[in-house]
Order: C-alpha cells, then structure tokens, then sequence
C-alpha cells in the first residue's frame, strides 16, 4: 500500500499512515476517505478553510474521536487508538490551541505531571531531565519559572516539553502560531527545525499560508472534509494553496480604491493612560485609512478601547470632527459615529448566546427605530433588519434564530461588519478584523473595510499582520510601547516599518 | 461519490423548534424520574414500599383540598424563585432573597396596621407597595454596594440576611410588638392582628377547597408576575441588555451598555418581588407578623429557580412540583412510617440529578447546534458557489484527488 503512494519520493518509510479515515457526526461528515502520510523527520502541513476537517482528524488520530471508517497503521501495523493515553504510548503527542496546563506549577511540575513515578516526588532530578530535554531542542525555558509568569510562547514551549517527555515521535500543533507574535512564530520555528532534525514528525495546522510555506515540507490540503491535494512550497505558491482551500482563487491584493482624502475626522493628541498610552497623537482623515502596525501587546488594544469609551484615558483629547470624546461613555461614542471592530470578538463583539437578530441590534437597541416606550423592543422590526444585513453582508446562516456561538468565526466577523457599518459611521475602528479567519473571509473582510474609505469615512486600521496593513493602509503608523514610532508611506520598504515596530525611530509628535 | 455527499440536506426546523423547547423539560423529567428511584431505595431501607410512600405523596397533593395546599405552598415560592433568576440572568447570585421579604414584611405589617383607613383592595395594594418599597431597600444596598466598589453581592446579602432576621425581632419586640389585650400571656410573640381589609381573599373556595388550605389570590398575582418578568426579559430592552450583560459582558459594555445601570434595576426589581414572597404568609395564612419566623422561603427559592431553569414559566411548574413534594411531608407523617426528612433528602436529590442531567443535556444540544448549524453553513457555502458558476473550479481538484485515489 505504500509503495505506490510514496513512489518516486522520499525512501523513508512513512511514520504513520492514515488510510480511508471516514468520521460522521450527526448530519456532518467531517472527515471523507482521507488519506494521509507522515513521515519521520518532516514538517507536514495540514491546511484547510474552518470546518474543512484538520483538527477532526488530528483528533482521530490522538484518539479523542473513533474513525467511523478507515484505519491508522503505524509501521506497517494497524493500531487503535481509543483513547489520548494510547495516542501517548504509541509516541503521538498534541499540542492543542487552548494550553492544558496547571498555571501555579512550575514548568518542570507540568511537564511531568502524571508521569511522576513512585511515590516521592523528585523535582530536582525533573528539573533537570527537563533542562536537558529543553537543551537538547534549543527551548529557552526555564524548568523552575511558574506557568502564570510565562508568556503564551513560553507557555506553548511546555505544552511542547510535555509531549516530548512523553516520548512523542509525532508531534500534532493544532494551530500552533494563531496565538504567538510574529517573533515568538520565529522562534518556535527554529524550534521546529531541530525537531525535524531529530527525526521527529510534526503535523503543522494552520491556514496561515506564508507560514506554512516557510516550515512545511510536505502540504495536504483538505477541504469539506476531502482530501483536495499534496504537495511540497517548491511546487506551490499562496495563490494555489488559498485557491485549493477555498475552490476559487483568492485576491491577497486588492485595488485601492482611488480616494482624495478630505478633512481630519478622527484627532487624537497626546492620549495617556493606564496600561500602555504613553502620549499618542495621531490623525485619520475621510476617506482614509491609517494603519498601526505593531507588535501584539504595545497599546494597540488599550488605544482601540480608549477610542470607543471601554477606558478612560488619564489625559489628551480624543477629537471627533472636533467634538471630544475622551471620557463619554461607549453609548454617546457610538452615537457620535464611531464603530467599532474589536480584537476579540467573542469578548468584546458579539454575544454568542443570543441570536443573530438580538446580537444584530447591540449597540443600537435603544434607537427609537428599534426600541419604545417603556422599553419595548420592536422584535419585528430588528427581525427584518437582520434579515436584511444577512443578506447584503452574505451571513451563511440557516436563520436569523440561531445563536451567534454556532457560526463559524467568518461569518461571526461578518455579522459584527454589518453591525457596524450599517450605522453609517464616521469613523470605523478595525482592531485585528480578520484576526482567526481564513483566507476567503479574509478577502471579505478587506473588501468591506476598503468600501468604508471610497464612501469617504475615516478608518482607523489595527493590525499585528504587516500584509494586512499593507494591503489596506494609505498611511502607516508604526506603535511600539504605547507610542507611535514611525509614519510610513503605504510603499515603504517592509524593513523600513520593521524598525518602527521595534521602537527604532522615536519620531518628535508632530500635531 | 457523488458530489453532492457533504451537502446535507437542513432538517426540519419543526423538529429543531421541538426539540429546543422540549430538552429542558425532558431533562428536568429524567431528574426526577432518578430522584425517584434512588429515593425508592431509601424508602425500602426504611422497610417500606416506595409504591405506598409515593402514592400517597401523590394522593395527598392530588385529591381533596390537596391541590389547594400544594399551590398556597407554591404561591411564595414562585415569587421567591423569580427573584433569584432575574439577577441570575444579569449573571449576579442574589442569596438575599431571604432578608428582602423578611424587612418587607415589616414594612408591610406598618402599613397593614397603620393604613386601616383605607378601603378594601385599596389597602392590600398599598400593603403590597410596601413590600415591594421594603424589599426595594433591602436589595439596593448589596446592588449599590457592588456596582460602586465591586463587592461581591454574594457576600454582602448573606451578611443583609442575618441583619434583616435581627431587623425583624427588634421590630416585632418594639414598634409592631402586640397590644391587643386579648392577646394576653400564652401568646407568641406577634404583632396585632391586622384589620381585615388587610387580608387577601381566598381563592380555594372557587375550585372547593377548604378554606384551610390558604389557596388566596396572591397565586393569581404570582402568575401575572411571572409572566411579566418573561415579557421583561423576551421583549423589553432592560432584560435584553442583562442577558447580554450575564451572558457576555464585554460584548454588552462594547455594545454600550451600563453594566452598573442594569445590575442595580435589576438588584432593585429583584428586591421587589422579594417583597411578595412574605405577603402569602403574612395577608393570607396568618394576619399578623409573627415573631421568630424562619421559613427560609430565600433559600428554597434558589432551589426553586435552578430547578425551574431561571425561566419565568419553568419557574411556576418547579414551585408547584417543591410544593407536591412538601406537602408530601403531611402524607409521610400520617400514612407510613417513613420520616418527614424524606421529602428534605428527595428534594436535594432531585436537585443533584437536575444539576447532572441538565448539564449532561445542555452540553449535547450545544454540541448537536454547533454540528448542524456547520453542516448548513457548509450546505450554504457549496450553493453559493455553484449559483456564483465557480463550479468549475471548484470540481477540477476533487478530480485530481480521486484519480490519486484510485492509482
């Protein structure tokens, strides 16, 4: 069986094969008859839209779910896996998105935990078997620091420690870069390349599709549950895999539209505050969009939040068309024009246990469109504009009753786009808008917002992605340490913006 | 294969609808059925048979003036029960249900005896605004409290409930404290009898129940209550806001929302119905206020609400069933040899089975939406792609891959 698959390829036998793996839920199949090799000492790139099947049948394998069909042979031999404790004993091991880990234990207590042996615990030998095992794959960690003291990189290090304690051959990342900042990514790369050094499989999840060209050595490509084709970055560009994961191709660049910015909408000078607001100025004119790159975590998120009313700045002025807003509620911001794309939609977008037409009117459900004496809500009402702004904002959804929580993360940012742009703002803030979303709703994403700037309103472009703020921004602004560190024309060098991203150019507030 | 074999096909939303509404009863009705049976086994320990203890629990709600004494049991519970889910709503834990009806019923009581002037209905409703304004007092301390320093209501209302149990002793040792001299040496402690036109009609003798049973027409008012805080919460912006407020508050506070603004009326709408739950003790069965009373009504209503699921409607049907079971205690007593505790032990197993069951089932309907709603997302997507003509492109691939397949 494998020798026709493999043919012509590498000589190594494979690792582990999945074959014919078949799994059905309830009026979904997940996983159709797909075929998969992994092989010892590779990077294997399993990369697909949401929903398109690659953490089901990662799960299959780790043995959280049974296959309906197929089997999984290891060495030639079929095995079952019916449990993660048999996926860990035949050397498979996982790295989930969201951690597993005992946050007021050290890391060497983490790593093994469970596998402590005998009945007084040696944490001084841990310790060191686990400065080893870190030496040994260049993990820069500290066996006795504390989980909570730890950074999500770090954090995800011990996730991997503990596979690698367990004696995993088969490392399984479910997404492994969606919650590091692009330097952590670099490093667990390296990370990655002397695992693969060592002969170790690693299955790399992921619908980042530069990162997988960068790390992959072999790519398969699943979509609707289908095995849609394999191949290697030598052979394949991001314009083929996104189209190969979507099934239409997919435009990273769009046109900008051409737009003579008009009068400043959005002043902001000299903005402090808790957290990371250390004196930010900065302007956004109609019909323009101004991005702010930056690293994850240097007051992108503390300057959006400022921005819509959810903090209170301790000084500095926040003008719209000259009106201040620093210090008003959310309510009297909203109403002034502003809207508002937050980083995180779950926390700060939408309410997942609710309805698509209740969540359609937060925010504007005391708008005496929408709601009247004594409080009434005017259900028919909000039930015909979210039939609406389903329909014009293209929301994959069965009904307008089901709850947000069950749509998938595309469509949830296409349920809070048309939230929010329906309110024909003045000023649009996007915080990490596509943050999480696959490529096709990605281009969406970029559409609606390049929309906002050819009507002539203002948009205020967060981003850690440079491509994005590349891809949207006429002017950039680089934010580092809760200050803004550069301006960059939309054709600067990526290089160029890169320094501003580090603090390197301390340019003197310019109002 | 055929192309069409992940496009699965939306099921009846009929179906969907029924199930959505009935899970939550059909879950409550498993819990009861293992409340029953691992109480059945108690009830043998004790040599008897739970077909006897248990048919006459039914039989003694059930037949008779039965039906009258379970919903005079039920009538506080269902205001008490209210109480705590409309703050459980807006994600707070109100345990001071207890020490709001306690200090309305002071309230109360001052008006019942100090506005006899007033005609009939008119002072039962004044007695009733007293109530709610007492309870009103009572819960605006811990809302206030947490929305300005962010002190847990939890802790607060505990502390308000041994205050207000206090409250009521001095009150009814002082200004309320008996002067009827009729009321004489072997008396309990008490206040005045209140004047009649204090007094709610009972309701009983409509379905010919006896007047024993204390059936009055605070039941009706229970229901209009309930149905207004369903109508509160499904219609009207405030409860709107505080499911958003308990569900996501982030979202809620993006979205504009006060998220003090709403705890407070909330706190202070909770802190009125508190107020009733004392009024079926207070204008129907007694007609005074007595001294020591501890019923902890509070209490049960957290019970009552969790088993009614928070829901206003749910919330009427788990009072009536708390006040078959308590009313079964009578049964236990006078028909077998089973002691009344047991309908105490019944009732917290059927609250441990509600815990287990609902979540059991809640997770699996989650799960089951999550799955059908991807399964029609995807259904969705592949049509739009072929009404969009892509699919060209969109079959070219698969091609490739079966040939692959099949090599």
């Amino acid at each position: 069986m494998m020798d026709d698959h493999g043919a012509g390829r590498e000589s190594a036998p494979p690792l582990v094969v999945l074959e014919k793996i078949t799994k059905r839920f309830p009026g979904v199949v997940a996983n159709e008859a797909v075929d998969l090799e992994l092989r010892a000492g590779e990077v294997h790139a399993l990369i697909g839209e949401n929903g398109a099947g690659k953490s089901t049948l990662m799960q299959v394998l780790y043995g959280i779910y049974p296959p309906d069909e197929g089997r999984i042979l290891m060495g030639g031999n079929e095995v079952r896996v019916t449990s993660p404790r048999v996926a860990i004993t035949h050397g498979i091991g996982m790295v989930h998105q969201h951690f597993v880990l005992v946050d007021t234990f050290s890391v060497t207590e983490n790593v093994i935990l469970g596998e402590e042996g005998g009945r007084i615990l040696d944490v001084g030998a841990g310790h060191e078997e686990v400065a080893n095992l870190a030496r040994r794959y260049g993990f820069t960690v500290r066996p006795s620091a504390v989980v909570e003291d730890l950074s999500v990189g770090e954090q995800q290090r011990v996730e991997i420690l503990k596979a690698l304690y367990r004696g995993a051959e088969l490392l399984i990342l479910d997404e492994p870069t969606a919650v590091l900042t692009p330097g952590e990514s670099k490093e667990l790369f390296e990370n990655l390349r002397l695992l693969r050094e060592a002969g170790k499989s690693i299955v790399f999840i992921s619908h980042k599709l530069d990162e997988v060209l960068e790390i992959a050595d072999r790519i398969t490509v699943l979509r609707r549950g289908r095995v849609v084709g394999e191949t290697t970055p030598a052979r394949s560009s991001k314009a083929k895999l996104a189209e190969m994961m979507v099934g239409r191709p997919v435009l990273f660049r769009l046109d900008k539209p051409e737009v003579e910015p008009g009068e400043p909408v959005l002043r902001v000078e000299h903005l402090l505050g808790e957290g990371k607001l250390n004196g930010i100025s900065l302007e956004v004119r109609a019909g323009e969009i101004v991005g702010i790159a930056g690293v994850d975590g240097n007051g992108q998120s503390e300057l959006s939040e400022a921005l819509i009313g959810l903090r209170q700045p301790t000084a500095g002025s926040i003008l719209l068309d000259g009106d201040e807003l620093a210090g008003r509620p959310v309510q009297d911001i909203r109403n002034a024009g502003v809207a508002y794309i937050p980083q995180d939609r779950h926390e700060q977008g939408l309410v997942l246990d609710m309805s698509l037409w209740e969540n359609v009117v937060l925010g504007r459900h005391d708008d005496p469109a929408f709601s009247g004496a004594f409080g009434v809500l005017f259900i028919k009402k909000i039930r015909d504009l979210a039939e609406r702004l389903i329909r014009k904002f293209d929301v994959r959804a069965r009904s307008i009753a089901v709850k947000a929580g069950t749509l998938s993360g595309g469509n949830q940012q296409k349920l809070i786009l048309a939230r929010e742009l329906e309110t024909d703002p003045k000023l649009l803030i996007a915080a990490q808008p596509t943050r999480g979303l696959d490529v096709g709703a990605i281009e969406f994403v970029w559409r609606q917002i390049l929309e906002q700037k050819a009507a002539g309103r203002a948009v205020l472009l967060i981003s850690a992605e440079l491509d994005e703020i590349y891809a949207l921004s006429d002017r950039i602004l680089t934010m580092y340490e809760g200050r803004i560190t550069g301006e960059y024309a939309p054709d600067a060098a990526p290089e160029d913006v890169g320094v501003g991203m580090v603090g390197g150019a301390i340019v003197e507030e310019a109002s | 294969m055929s192309d069409t074999g992940d496009v699965i096909a939306a099921r009846p939303s009929v179906g969907q609808r029924l199930e959505n509404s009935i899970g939550p009863l059909l879950s409550l009705l498993v819990a009861l059925a293992i409340a029953l049976v691992a109480g059945g086994a108690i009830i043998i320990g004790y040599g008897e048979s739970p077909a006897v203890v248990y048919g006459a629990i039914l039989d003694f709600a059930l037949t008779g003036d039965g039906p009258g004494y379970v919903l005079a049991i039920a009538t506080p519970l269902i205001f008490s029960a209210l109480a705590v889910a409309i703050c459980f709503k807006a994600g707070m834990f109100n345990i001071g249900v207890e020490g709001q009806y306690l200090v309305a019923m002071v309230t109360a009581t001052w008006a019942a005896l100090n506005l006899g002037f007033l005609p009939g209905p008119a002072h039962v409703a004044v007695i009733l605004l007293f109530a709610m304004i007492g309870g009103m007092i009572w819960a605006a301390v811990p809302g206030v409290l947490k929305v300005t320093t962010g002190a847990h209501e939890v802790v607060i209302t505990i502390m308000m409930n041994g205050i207000a149990i206090s409250f009521v002793n001095w009150a009814v040792n002082n200004p309320l404290k008996f002067t009827e001299a009729a009321a004489g040496t072997n008396v309990d402690l008490r206040s005045d009898r209140f004047p009649d036109t204090a007094l709610i009609g009972d309701l009983g003798g409509l379905f010919g129940y006896r007047s024993a049973a204390k059936m009055s027409w605070l039941l009706i008012l229970a229901i209009v209550v309930a149905l207004i805080v369903w109508l509160l919460m499904k219609r009207l912006r405030l409860g709107y806001e505080a499911r958003a407020v308990g569900s996501a508050p982030g979202s809620a506070r993006a979205g504009g929302v006060s998220i003090g603004a709403v705890q407070i009326k909330l706190f202070l709408i909770s802190g009125a119905l508190a107020g009733f739950v004392g009024m079926q003790q207070l204008l129907a069965d007694k007609g005074y206020l007595p001294g020591n009373y501890l019923a902890q009504l509070g209490f049960t209503g957290i019970a009552v609400a969790f088993l009614g699921q928070n829901n206003a409607i749910g919330i009427i049907f788990a009072a009536v069933l708390w006040g078959v079971l308590s009313r079964g205690e009578s049964a236990l007593q006078i028909r077998t040899d089973v002691p009344r505790e047991f309908v105490i032990i019944l009732q917290g197993i059927l609250i441990l089975a509600v815990v287990i069951v609902y979540q059991i089932a809640k997770r699996r309907l989650a799960r089951r939406q999550l799955q059908r709603a991807g399964a029609e997302e995807r259904a969705l997507e592949a049509a739009a792609a072929v009404a969009a003509g892509t699919a060209a492109t969109v079959s070219e691939p698969d091609n490739g891959t079966s040939d692959e397949a099949n090599a």
